[in-house]
């Protein structure tokens, strides 16, 4: 509509000029400026405040027509960049969006633009022409979600009428020979030279064949002798072939209202100075001839707009969104996000961040392991992250479980899966942590003392059911080995990826449980599943160095991730209350201290490794002899246990297969479970090892593997092992 | 047996390091003797610098030392406007989510404010201008890199309203012909870093190829026996792929040329 006019307009014989008007360009500096001062100078004072913008006329074609403000903004009399033009504003920042919707726009402007009148009228803008290409700026900061409104006002002065083209736009160079263009552009730096500065927003001009004569409008009656026709120029920021821009309004406001009756015409040249591949120059200047309409002698403020339109081209504000860039937690954010962005650039460019951030992690077990896994999973840029404890904080944990302080401890303790999360968010405000107190009832604990035990512990499990359920995968990090049972069961039921870390003295075990092939897939491949009955304990039986290992061919290779045994699998009894007659160094974990670290990263980059392999839990398990090999995924191995032995700083890699007389991945177990549910847990928590050991045959196994031994050598018939050393070496 | 190999692994892996590392070194040395111009220390940088900066001066290019408060650190700044075709006018890209909202967030507020109190129009003096373009305030840094002894170039961009573009939105102003060379080559690419010296977010072009180019074209240059400034030559070579260009004029060295 209104282009439409445009070019309406311009092709009747009575032309009337038309301005290119300012667009607000704004430097984020500038928001980061604003809220600086929002927060320590200003706080709630909303009163007007001087600040400072500048144009260019120095633009390649193309560019609109800017007013821009940057960081600098707020220091009204500090340095303009060299060979921009500054403009003076006034700042109106609102406490609230209320008060910026509610401030009345046109009040204003007539205010600011009757400022302008004033100093029309006065003769003081002759002095200070600068006073003319004042701005006002609306601003609402919104600095709980760095969301900043605002509306910028370039106030003109009009004439009702409008203007009278004489002569219509041209370049410079149509009109001025090349001596005369040098004679300006030798005439504007001295005159800017003469004014200390790089810049002369207004200027008057006079010129003959060779000759170009510039000065200020202050001169104006001393300069022009004649004023049948005056030349004016103005630094003009636009680069419209056929426009000139905003700061010529109030000028010709100015000339009319000072020397209107006395000029006939004025020519105006449009003053342009650009650099382009190092070359100055201003011949694209545009210059043309204007009648200038008169303005009515009583000094009443004629009318004036100025309201920028925004993006959509209406009349409204503008508003910008810059949390990504501003907010802290956002900052964060990103900035833990690049720093894991730069692994993949730099060193692993398939690693797939997306399968590791999005990974839902439950944690059962806040303590030292828990701690540990927590911040490593934060440092792979995990967000969602469940903990699920039901002890307190005691005075001896802060020194070892680094999610905990000396404060934490007092009054009783603090739960330490609430501190836990509490911390977690103090460390990363982008992350997703809940936490669980809550028990996790375990074989040969008895949860039939009374009603309300029992349907506590049925409550318990069902939590425990939903936690598993809503999650990808599931960390056991628990001090006794009994607590890890029930999860085992649950996670290998819902085929659940489970990480396992347990802790020794100085030997931990970090293992991923095998991942049960889907339901579907079980019942077609039921037939051929003869290799699983192997006969229990598997490569722990092939001793560390004893040289008769054939590189290759071991024949625990290749087990595939559905075969993989759970951390039960190697144990020849059920789990029971490890805790009762116990010394207190059996009770406690009582490891090396750096045990648990060590422990806890591995668990984590076991499982990073895992979800870079294209099978996930499914993935062959890498063994010791894998090292040679090309690793199956970007970031190396995938393989089923790492044990790892402090005295001797060293590593090993074993695999083993799923046995089927598990007590708790064992098809029998999943089975019993899956048809009867909380009474079949009810009944192993409340009954003694044998109720499981008869339930998947270990009775009879050991029965037969008796009789073999008084037969043979007389070995270990250990029923009181210690937490981790079920595997033997 | 697992154990014995991997500390037969781990004594030949640190050999062979040794060995690697003392060629890298032997090569390294001879590249400096050979061809000392492929180098660049930190003083050279400087000197280069102040080349660039002396001439830019000349030629109203921009560039600025900025120096970074309480060291004696600084890097060349330059910021320069780059007009884009709309990417929601234009089906190339996406445009972000947010700016397709906040003019609806903002405009939401007219009804109370704008409407009736503000029913200006400036019977036609003030022309409408069509935006099928949008316009973009790059920042450009340039900063000495030791580790891999070249300089690198830094960059952030802006929307006129003072919002920073994300790193798909600067890829998806990257000159097509320059996005599909970048992004073959992973380790050659534009990704996003700290600012080492402002501790902020910016793009920046990946140096590690750096100076393997520059060594053809410094090589080819000193044959020539041509005086080449290594930072100009290298911003001439790189600039271009994010908007930054050279003029020409840089290479043409005003008569007579400065005492150095």
């Amino acid at each position: 509509m209104a282009s439409d006019s445009t070019e309406a307009s311009s092709s009747t014989s009575d032309l009337k000029l038309q301005f290119a008007p300012f667009s607000s360009s704004l430097e984020a500096g500038f928001w980061h400026q604003l809220t600086q001062k929002k927060l320590s100078d200003y706080r709630l004072d909303e009163s007007p405040k001087c600040i400072k913008g500048y144009y260019y006329n120095g633009d390649p074609d193309s560019l609109p027509t800017r007013l821009t403000l940057e960081f600098s903004a707020f220091d009204a009399d500090g340095p303009t960049p060299a060979r921009c033009c500054p403009a003076p504003g006034t700042l109106y920042n609102t406490n609230t969006l209320d008060a910026f919707k509610a401030t009345d726009k046109k009040a204003l402007l007539e205010k600011e633009a009757k400022e302008i009148w004033d100093a029309i009228q006065s003769g003081a803008a002759l002095k200070k022409p600068s006073i003319l290409s004042k701005f006002i700026l609306l601003t609402f900061a919104d600095l709980k979600k760095y969301h900043f409104y605002y509306w910028f006002c370039f106030p003109a002065l009009c004439f009702p009428e409008g203007i009278k083209i004489i002569r219509p736009p041209v370049n410079l160079e149509n009109v001025f020979s090349a001596v005369q263009i040098a004679a300006l552009q030798e005439a504007y730096d001295g005159l800017c030279i003469k004014r200390r500065t790089t810049v002369a927003p207004y200027f008057i001009m006079k010129y003959t064949e060779d000759t170009v004569d510039l000065a200020l409008l202050e001169d104006w009656e001393t300069f022009f002798t004649d004023t049948k026709k005056v030349t004016v120029g103005v630094y003009d920021p636009c680069t419209l072939s056929q426009h000139p821009g905003w700061p010529l309004r109030n000028l010709l406001v100015l000339l009319a209202k000072q020397w209107g009756s006395k000029l006939d015409l004025v020519e105006v040249l449009c003053f342009r100075d650009r650099t382009l591949q190092g070359s100055r120059s201003i011949h694209h200047s545009l210059i043309f001839q204007i009648k200038l309409p008169e303005l009515s002698s009583n000094s009443v403020c004629p009318k004036s707009v100025g309201w920028e339109k925004n993006p959509k081209g209406a009349m409204g504000p503008r508003m910008v969104n810059l949390s990504e860039c501003m907010d802290p937690k956002r900052l964060a954010e990103s900035s833990v996000d690049l720093n894991l962005k730069l692994m993949r650039w730099r060193l692993v460019p398939s690693l797939e961040l997306e399968k590791v951030v999005n990974t839902k992690c439950l944690l059962l077990g806040a303590g030292t392991l828990g701690c540990n896994v927590a911040r490593t999973l934060m440092g792979w840029g995990v967000r969602h992250i469940t903990f699920v404890d039901n002890a307190k904080i005691s005075y001896s944990n802060p020194v070892r479980q680094p999610l905990y302080e000396f404060e934490d401890c007092l009054g009783g303790g603090k739960s330490k899966a609430t501190a836990a999360v509490d911390r977690l968010t103090k460390i990363f405000p982008g992350v997703n942590a809940q936490g669980y107190n809550m028990s996790i009832p375990m074989p040969g604990h008895p949860v039939d003392f009374s009603q309300a035990t029992l349907s506590q512990a049925q409550k318990d499990v069902q939590q425990l059911e939903k936690l598993i359920s809503d999650h990808d995968v599931v960390f056991l990090l628990m001090d006794t080995r009994e607590s890890r049972w029930l999860p085992t069961v649950i996670a290998a039921s819902k085929r659940k990826l489970v990480m396992n870390a347990a802790l020794g003295f100085d030997t931990f075990v970090v293992m991923r449980h095998g991942l049960k092939k889907p339901m579907s897939q079980i019942i077609s491949t039921e037939m051929d599943s003869s290799p699983t009955c192997s006969s229990a304990s598997s490569s722990s039986s092939t001793p560390a160095g004893s040289g008769t290992h054939v590189p290759g061919s071991s024949l625990f290779s290749n087990i595939p991730g559905h075969k993989l045994g759970c951390y039960f699998c190697n144990d020849v009894v059920a789990p029971g209350d490890s805790t009762r007659d116990r010394t207190l160094d059996q009770q406690c974990t009582v490891s090396r201290p750096g045990l648990a670290m060590i422990a806890g990263a591995l668990a984590v980059e076991l499982m990073i490794s895992i979800l870079q392999h294209s099978e996930g839990g499914y993935a062959v398990a890498s063994s010791s002899d894998d090292r040679m090999n090309e690793p199956p995924t970007s970031l190396g191995l995938v393989p089923h246990q790492i044990r790892g032995f402090l005295s001797r700083f060293d590593n090993v890699l074993p695999a083993s297969l799923a046995f089927d007389k598990c007590t708790a991945c064992s098809p029998i177990v999943l089975d019993h479970y899956e048809k009867e549910g909380f009474i079949f847990l009810s009944k192993v928590f409340n009954s003694s090892h044998s109720f499981l050991e008869d339930l998947t045959g270990l009775t009879l196994l050991h029965q037969e593997t008796q009789a073999a031994e008084v037969n043979h050598t007389p070995t270990h018939t250990d029923t009181n092992k210690p937490k981790m050393d079920n595997t033997i070496y | 047996m697992a154990l014995w190999i991997t500390y037969e692994m781990t004594f030949y892996y640190v050999i062979l390091l040794r060995l690697f590392t003392n060629a890298r070194l032997l090569l390294r040395c001879a590249a400096m003797t050979e061809t000392d111009c492929c180098v660049l220390d930190e003083e050279d940088f400087r000197r280069c610098c102040r080349l660039l900066l002396q001439r830019s001066e000349q030629l109203r290019d921009g560039w600025s030392w900025e120096v970074v408060q309480g060291s004696d650190e600084g890097y060349l700044r330059k910021t320069a406007l780059r007009s884009v075709p709309d990417p929601q006018t234009s089906t190339c890209s996406s445009r972000p989510k947010q700016s397709k909202e906040e003019p609806d967030c903002a405009s939401s507020l007219v009804p109370d404010s704008g409407r009736g109190e503000l029913d200006e129009e400036d019977d036609g003096s003030c022309i409408v201008s069509e935006g099928s373009s949008v316009v973009l305030q790059y920042e450009y840094h340039i900063l000495y890199s030791s580790s891999y002894s070249t300089p690198v170039l830094y960059f952030r961009a802006f929307t006129l309203e003072g919002r920073s573009l994300t790193l798909e939105e600067v890829w998806s102003f990257v000159h097509p012909n320059f996005r599909l060379c970048l992004q073959n080559s992973p380790l050659n690419a534009l990704s996003q870093q700290e600012h080492p010296l402002l501790g902020q977010p910016f793009f920046y072009l990946h140096p590690c190829r750096t100076e393997e180019f520059m060594k053809l074209v410094l090589t080819a240059a000193e044959d020539k026996h041509r005086p080449m400034n290594y930072v100009l030559l290298w911003l001439s070579l790189v600039g271009p792929a994010v908007g930054l260009d050279v003029p020409l004029e840089y290479c043409i060295e005003p008569q007579p040329s400065d005492p150095e």
